[in-house]
């Protein structure tokens, strides 16, 4: 097994690693990069615990060989925020105590991430699913929800501001 | 772990190629939805994998979804969540767009193909029953050119498709359901995300001007080994106006079938009244519940 060479941009900056060709995004974030920011849960796509966005769009990290990702663009939650500040996402989610181990926080922002950067009105339902795909076994779902909604309506607000 | 090579398909024949040349020791890898846990949960299939071969590059030349004629192409990278999306898709076959939205979830679908859903050759893949009722035909690659089957006689038997060892699937080719037909997508599972089916079933369905159906389609998942539509529940309701008890009778058309196909197992008590309760969920779901 010859490792192979893959470039690709990580939190907007370029990056080229060296990795076995049975290495999975998620390894090489982990391994390589030190951004264990996203953790590794079920490794199957079950539970969301490794979301992170490729090309606009949020996956599994678990499930994406890493030579698929070849001069593709991937943010992990070390990518979100600027400037030392939280992201609004991550700020409704602390107003909300929308979390308690924490061990799933990283995916849920990601995939309420990858639902606002693409549709900033996204109503209460539309997160709903956007996260249907990311388990939390010790706060639930409501607060989450909530705190995703809100962050929406700032993000909205500092959009119109802007304006 | 298991170990294996990595190779990046740049074009079509370069799939073949390298096909061909590892003799069906390479697989071909597009979303990685499936492959991937089977890697990691050292699926036996995989022991002898000597390359993983990537697919997912050739997004200009298989991922697409297009309206020609009197026929929809569906590209083999077409993601899930492209076919929940498309407005084609929703305008002439709204079951498919319902089907894939059911698929996994949203981290699924992004990544997810309908051909690898298809290959994959699972009796529980959502988007097959429409596919199925549908008739669609399977484009294939090869060496030697593309030959073109439906996708009833695409699977050979209980997980297997009939790809010879240098071929892939490049599209899938529907014909529009005729203007005016609704339909039902009615699947069973155990959790509402991240399901995979255990029964489901797709339905298409016309009504003539005095309310009587005149084009029919029921095509139920995994409950036969190879996929296929119920044309004895079909013809039931042809000529008729729908009804509680038509529905009804269409289900028992359907899990009787079932059984004569794959006769009484131990699940069957389980299955029968389940399959025909989809059955008339998906029919439900065509005509709204007026009737029901």
């Amino acid at each position: 097994m010859k490792k192979i060479e893959v470039n690709f941009i990580i939190n907007k900056k370029p990056v080229t690693v060296e990795a076995y060709p049975n290495e999975r995004l998620l390894d090489v974030l982990r391994d390589t990069l030190k951004l264990t920011g996203t953790k590794e849960g079920c490794a199957v796509g079950e539970c969301g615990a490794c979301t992170v966005i490729l090309d606009g769009k949020a996956v599994t990290s678990c499930l994406v060989p890493i030579g698929s990702v070849e001069g593709r663009e991937v943010i992990t939650i070390e990518g979100v925020g600027a400037d030392g500040k939280l992201d609004p996402i991550q700020e409704a989610i602390l107003e909300n105590h929308a979390l308690q181990c924490g061990f799933c926080t990283p995916g849920f922002v990601m995939s309420a991430k990858a639902l606002l950067d693409e549709n900033p009105d996204a109503t209460k339902e539309e997160i709903r699913r956007a996260i249907s795909g990311n388990l939390c076994r010790c706060t639930g779902y409501e607060q989450l929800t909530v705190a995703i909604y809100e962050a929406a309506q700032q993000l909205k607000e500092a959009h119109r501001e802007q304006i | 772990m298991f170990k294996y090579d990595y190779y990046r398909a740049e074009t079509p024949d370069e799939v073949c190629e390298v096909l061909a040349r590892y003799q069906g020791k390479a697989r071909i890898v597009a979303g990685g939805t499936d492959i991937m846990v089977q890697i990691r949960e050292k699926d036996k299939r995989w022991k002898e994998l000597e390359c993983l071969l990537d697919l997912s590059f050739l997004e200009d030349e298989l991922r697409y979804i297009r309206e020609e004629g009197d026929q929809i192409h569906i590209g083999a990278l077409t993601t899930h969540t492209d076919l929940e999306r498309s407005e084609v898709i929703k305008r002439w076959i709204p079951f498919l767009g319902k089907a894939a939205s059911t698929v996994g979830s949203p981290q699924i679908r992004n990544r997810g193909t309908i051909g690898g859903s298809i290959c994959n050759a699972s009796p529980a893949a959502d988007p097959l029953t429409p596919l199925i009722a549908l008739d669609a035909w399977t484009v294939i690659r090869g060496r030697d050119g593309e030959r073109v089957v439906t996708l009833k006689d695409f699977y050979t038997g209980q997980g297997k498709v009939g790809l010879k060892e240098d071929e892939f699937v490049k599209e899938f080719t529907v014909r529009k359901l005729p203007e005016g037909t609704v339909t039902g997508f009615a699947k069973l599972g155990r959790r509402k995300a991240l399901a995979i089916s255990r029964l489901n079933v797709s339905a298409a369905l016309r009504l003539d001007e005095e309310g009587r159906i005149d084009f029919a389609r029921i095509a139920p998942g995994c409950i036969f080994s190879t996929p296929d539509r119920v044309e004895t529940a079909e013809n039931i309701l042809i000529g008729r106006k729908p009804s509680e008890e038509l529905w009804r009778e269409a289900g028992k058309a359907v899990s009787e079938e079932m059984i004569r196909r794959t006769g009484i197992r131990w699940s069957t008590e389980y299955k029968q009244p389940a399959v025909e309760a989809i059955v008339e969920d998906a029919l439900i779901e065509c005509c709204g519940s007026q009737f029901a």
